[in-house]
């Protein structure tokens, strides 16, 4: 093997396309620091990633979705009836409110995928769908406003916004869950399975792979950490709403992209939706920390937003761009 | 050249599709296989009237004809644009920053409460003019570099909307033009003047997908993308035009908007987006591209809005409305969309 040969495939190999979501991470965090210097301190780092959590979360669970190729857009939903059972219950039930609230989030997800699944319907419709029962069901129950978790709920919820070891509890709380969701989809037949159903549907089931069951466990755990980021989100904000993830969604399918998970399927995973997220996240910060007019922020988060996905994505595995 | 695929489509489906996904099909065989399913749709509307009749006469009066025709017009012409995108099997998510920025354009240059501009209808033109331009970047950035249509539009979303906040400077600004104004209060044979236009976007869309070259590629790149790019179709430039189309039609509807609401203001798109798309799927245009058109369109445009109507009319708590909407798409949508011929749903 010569050495033009090797630098060459230094530059076409997997690691680089996988490694540039990571380089612009780093270089947005270089440009703002010089831009606004003070922003890589250790006190802003831990705020920036307890910030992030709910977002992370939230994006974890839509890359399970997005990686078998299809889509879950009821996440800000669910995770904002999780909100208000947790708030709604937290009086009556206790600790037991963070299952049930937990456990809704399952039970949505899972009806999205046997939506999808049984009834064949595209899981973007489905979840559109779904999103949609599940936010008139958040309204119903609140009466459509938001409840404050009063003096004796939020001593439960105290342990969400503690510090552990110098770290605030939510960013631990984000960072078990990914190394969850990494193992499973790394490790576990379910992820193989889901990689292999996103990368090429017809060979998976040719393949004796059970295409159905993998589509529902998958959105059953994209409903199930969508609760979890509405029960963190509830907490830290000591108050559930029907509206109170509802500006999540298009951040947190953002954040999988531009990690460089492709939106097609069967390629990405759970380290890059972390990137991703961080990503979006600093951008957002960011703009607040450089001064960037408030009004223009928006205009400044979209262009970024299509050069970040412009710069990340790896297209060599993409054969037509819809 | 036709050649009939059914056949060969067919064998490989009895593979695929199990007891429990054959039911839908099996109820619609019963019928009359493809030509009923392709009905449903019209079915749908026929019978969702049919029963807000029966439960609140008031519903077939005139005055609510009216009121529901008027509030079809806004939507109609926004979901004539996104058809052409989802029949590309793309989408289009700028739907709500698009409309922002045209109605931020023509309430800025027409008579208004916050500067000295009085360009008239000039104002429309220009309103329409910035829609078509950011449908056009969007196509540009999809296809240049090369991004899927999802995330080019969701920054054009967010560019869009900041655009108009920042022009708006974050307030409600009122639209004191009267001849614009008349497009929501004048009235044309007992319907307002933003109905005919929403009337004129319909039939305009209806020519382009029918009888043009344009809209046979649109549909063309939707069934094969790659076929099409084989049969000499420049399917770049298709693309681009579809999506400056979009924004034609996104640009009519933010100037329709803001002529009913009488001003512009931050949020002027809220909610849009999602109830075109699905306007659009329960018409059963296919998500996937290459099925449906602008026919199905009207039709799911009607069924959703004479739900809204009808929700109100029946005094259904504003908080359920959204969980009926939500079962009223599953129901449509696995009734009407022809999954035995899509082998893999995603």
């Amino acid at each position: 093997m010569n050495e033009g040969f090797s630098i060459r495939q230094v530059f076409e190999g997997k690691w680089t396309q996988g490694a540039i979501p990571l380089v612009l991470l780093v270089a947005l965090l270089l440009i703002i620091e010089i831009a606004a210097p003070g922003f890589l301190t250790g006190e802003t780092l831990a705020l920036l990633f307890a910030n992030t959590a709910v977002l992370f979360i939230l994006a974890t669970g839509v890359t399970f979705a997005i990686l078998l190729g299809g889509i879950d857009l009821s996440i800000q939903a669910v995770a904002s009836l999780a909100s208000v059972m947790l708030a709604q219950l937290l009086p009556s039930l206790g600790f037991a409110a963070f299952p049930v609230a937990i456990l809704s989030g399952l039970a949505f997800g899972l009806l999205s995928g046997i939506v999808h699944v049984k009834l064949r319907v595209p899981s973007f419709v489905a979840t559109l769908a779904t999103g949609g029962v599940v936010t008139g069901l958040a309204l119903w129950v609140s009466n459509g406003r938001a409840i404050t978790i009063e003096e004796a709920g939020r001593e439960k919820t105290a342990w969400i916004n503690a510090t552990v070891f110098g770290l605030p509890m939510v960013v631990l709380i984000s960072a078990v869950i990914g190394i969850a969701a990494f193992l499973a989809l790394r490790y576990t037949r379910f992820g193989r399975q889901a990689i292999a159903v996103g990368a090429g549907e017809p060979a998976a089931w040719a393949a004796g792979i059970n295409v159905d069951r993998t589509k529902i466990i998958a959105f059953a755990a994209s409903g199930m950490l969508a609760a979890i980021a509405g029960v963190v989100l509830a907490a830290r904000l000591s108050s559930g709403s029907p509206v109170l993830a509802n500006q999540l969604l298009l951040p947190a399918i953002a954040a999988v992209i531009v990690g460089g998970t492709a939106i097609t399927g069967g390629l990405g995973g759970v380290a890059r939706t972390a990137v991703g997220a961080l990503i979006i996240s600093i951008v957002r910060i960011g703009m607040t920390f450089v001064g960037v007019n408030i009004f223009l922020e928006n205009m400044v988060f979209g262009a970024v937003l299509i050069a970040a996905v412009a710069i990340t994505i790896d297209r060599s595995k993409i054969a037509v761009i819809k | 050249m036709t050649i009939d695929t059914e056949p060969l489509k067919s064998v490989s489906d009895i593979e695929r599709t199990t007891l429990m996904t054959l039911i839908p099909g099996r109820i619609a065989a019963l019928f009359g296989g493809r030509r009923w399913r392709s009905l449903a749709p019209l079915a749908v509307l026929i019978v969702l009237c049919v029963l807000i009749a029966i439960a609140n006469p008031n519903f077939i009066e005139l005055r609510n004809l009216v009121r529901l025709a008027n509030s079809a017009a806004v939507p109609l012409t926004l979901a004539m644009g996104l058809t052409f995108i989802i029949l590309m099997g793309s989408i289009d998510l700028s739907v709500e920053g698009t409309l922002s920025v045209s109605a931020m354009v023509v309430v800025l240059l027409a008579a208004n409460d916050a500067n000295g501009n009085d360009y008239g209808w000039w104002a429309v033109l220009a309103a329409i003019a910035a829609g078509t331009v950011m449908g056009l970047i969007s196509g540009l950035v999809q296809t240049m570099l090369r991004i899927p249509s999802f995330m080019a539009t969701l920054g054009m979303w967010f560019i869009g909307l900041g655009l108009s906040v920042y022009m708006l400077g974050g307030s409600a600004i009122r639209l004191n033009d009267a001849s614009i104004r008349d497009l929501a209060l004048h009235r044309f044979l007992g319907l307002p003047l933003a109905v005919w236009v929403a009337v004129g976007a319909f039939a305009l869309a209806a020519i382009i997908q029918y009888h043009t070259r344009l809209g046979r590629h649109i549909l063309a790149i939707g069934g094969d993308e790659d076929v099409t790019k084989l049969s000499g179709v420049n399917v770049t430039r298709v693309r681009i035009a579809a999506f400056a189309l979009a924004g034609f039609f996104f640009g009519i509807a933010g100037v329709l908007a803001a002529a009913q609401l009488g001003q512009s203001h931050a949020v002027i798109g809220d909610g849009r987006l999602f109830a075109a798309v699905t306007a659009v799927v329960v018409g059963g245009t296919a998500l996937t591209g290459g099925e449906g058109g602008v026919v199905n369109t009207l039709i799911g445009v009607l069924i959703v809005t004479v739900l809204a109507n009808g929700m109100i009319l029946l005094g259904i708590s504003p908080y359920i409305q959204q969980t009926v909407q939500g079962l009223m798409i599953i129901a449509a949508v696995a009734l009407s969309l022809d999954r035995v011929r899509l082998k893999i749903v995603k």
